[in-house]
């Protein structure tokens, strides 16, 4: 063998090693992202998908959805524990954010009426959080997806910190700071406190402000699609 | 069997990296524009996979790391020599791995498709095939 063959040899060794380090790594990166089942990883989030077909290209800030310039503003005031909220998250809001906000005629807020009980908080002051980094609304509705049993325990951080993933909050870790910060805690409160004042006793329950309206006009929990949508046109 | 020429298969390679640098600059162009890349056939699966958490790295798009590496791949695919087929062949090997990733992630993970993320993940594997066959068949010969 000479000199040439010996170092083709040695290169293609290399070379070898190199797959079988290749082929380590991808699998260990698979069986990592796929068994982080435990709370605190989006792998345990269902429904992002869904959920970023329904907002994608709208416009957000904070947790307002929709054209800065529409003329109507619905505001929800909902707890991320309610089970019917979550029901009206899936079932009734995709039209309206579809036929009314898609289009710019409104804008639609989530505002935090936290009712059923202490792990409401920390759930709606994580949405506010969300919504510092433009996903607000992604949190909001993958929370609903993704919601256990009332009170039960399940709003742990790492649940809080897999729906932020999933709603594709960029900076976690700016997340983990604001969703702590008092302020943030504060609104939450605030906007309970603005719910009661209202005279609202329940979740969801609607608001509508717009030209054909006195302020912000509450209108209560609608059943129905058309119910919302001819809240917005009289609220034109 | 006969190896393809090494001038055959470093064309391929050029053309190939070159094509891989046009697609994952367009990705990077359509995120940094705060949108994402336009599916051809439509559907919504290149925005989804451009809004998942997946799509950035350290805050990076993915897409940029691709340009990085299909630029080295150019730079690998012109000259000769032993140091340009074995970079070559490890970059390639790379990106084929962690194209493979990423497919796994769209498919299992993001549950949504991208045709662009698919277009660089075949010249990736393309690219990994053309630069495997170019490091067997003429590493530690004459250039």
């Amino acid at each position: 063998m000479n000199g040439n063959d010996e170092r083709r040899q040695q290169l293609i060794k290399i070379g070898s090693a190199a797959v079988f380090l290749a082929i380590v790594a991808v699998a260990v990166l698979i069986v990592v992202s796929g068994s982080d089942n435990g709370g605190g990883d989006a792998s345990n989030v269902k429904g992002a998908p869904e959920v970023n077909r329904l907002l994608g290209g709208i416009p957000q800030k904070g947790l307002v959805l929709g054209e800065s310039s529409a003329k109507v503003a619905l505001v929800e005031f909902g707890d991320l524990q309610c089970p019917v909220c979550k029901g009206y998250s899936e079932e009734v809001l995709p039209a309206v954010i579809e036929s009314r906000v898609r289009s710019g005629e409104a804008t639609i807020e989530f505002r935090n009426y936290t009712i059923i009980g202490p792990e409401s908080i920390p759930a709606g002051a994580a949405a506010i959080a969300a919504g510092k980094q433009g996903r607000g609304w992604e949190f909001v509705e993958l929370f609903y997806r993704n919601q256990g049993t009332e009170d039960s325990g399940y709003v742990t951080d790492g649940f809080l910190k897999a729906v932020a993933e999933g709603a594709g909050v960029p900076d976690i870790a700016q997340w983990e700071k604001d969703r702590k910060d008092k302020a943030v805690v504060s609104e939450v409160e605030e906007t309970t406190a603005e719910a009661r004042n209202i005279g609202f006793e329940g979740t969801p329950s609607f608001a509508v402000e717009g030209p054909g309206t006195k302020g912000l006009e509450p209108i209560g929990t609608p059943r129905s699609v058309s119910a919302l949508e001819e809240a917005i046109s009289k609220a034109r | 069997m006969k190896l393809p020429r090494e001038g055959t298969l470093r064309g391929i390679a050029t053309f190939l990296a070159t094509f891989g640098i046009g697609v994952a600059t367009y990705i990077t162009i359509a995120d940094s524009g705060g949108g994402a890349p336009v599916c051809v056939a439509g559907g919504h699966g290149c925005q989804t996979v451009a809004e998942s958490s997946y799509s950035h790295v350290f805050g990076v798009n993915i897409a940029v790391f691709g340009i990085v590496a299909y630029v080295l791949l150019l730079g690998c695919a012109l000259p000769r020599g032993d140091v340009a087929r074995m970079g070559g062949f490890l970059i390639a090997l790379g990106g084929f791995g962690y194209s493979l990733y990423l497919t796994y992630l769209e498919v299992f993970k993001i549950e949504a498709i991208c045709q662009w993320c698919v277009a660089s993940a075949v010249l990736m594997t393309l690219l990994f095939a053309a630069n495997a066959t170019r490091m067997l068949g003429y590493v530690g010969r004459e250039p």
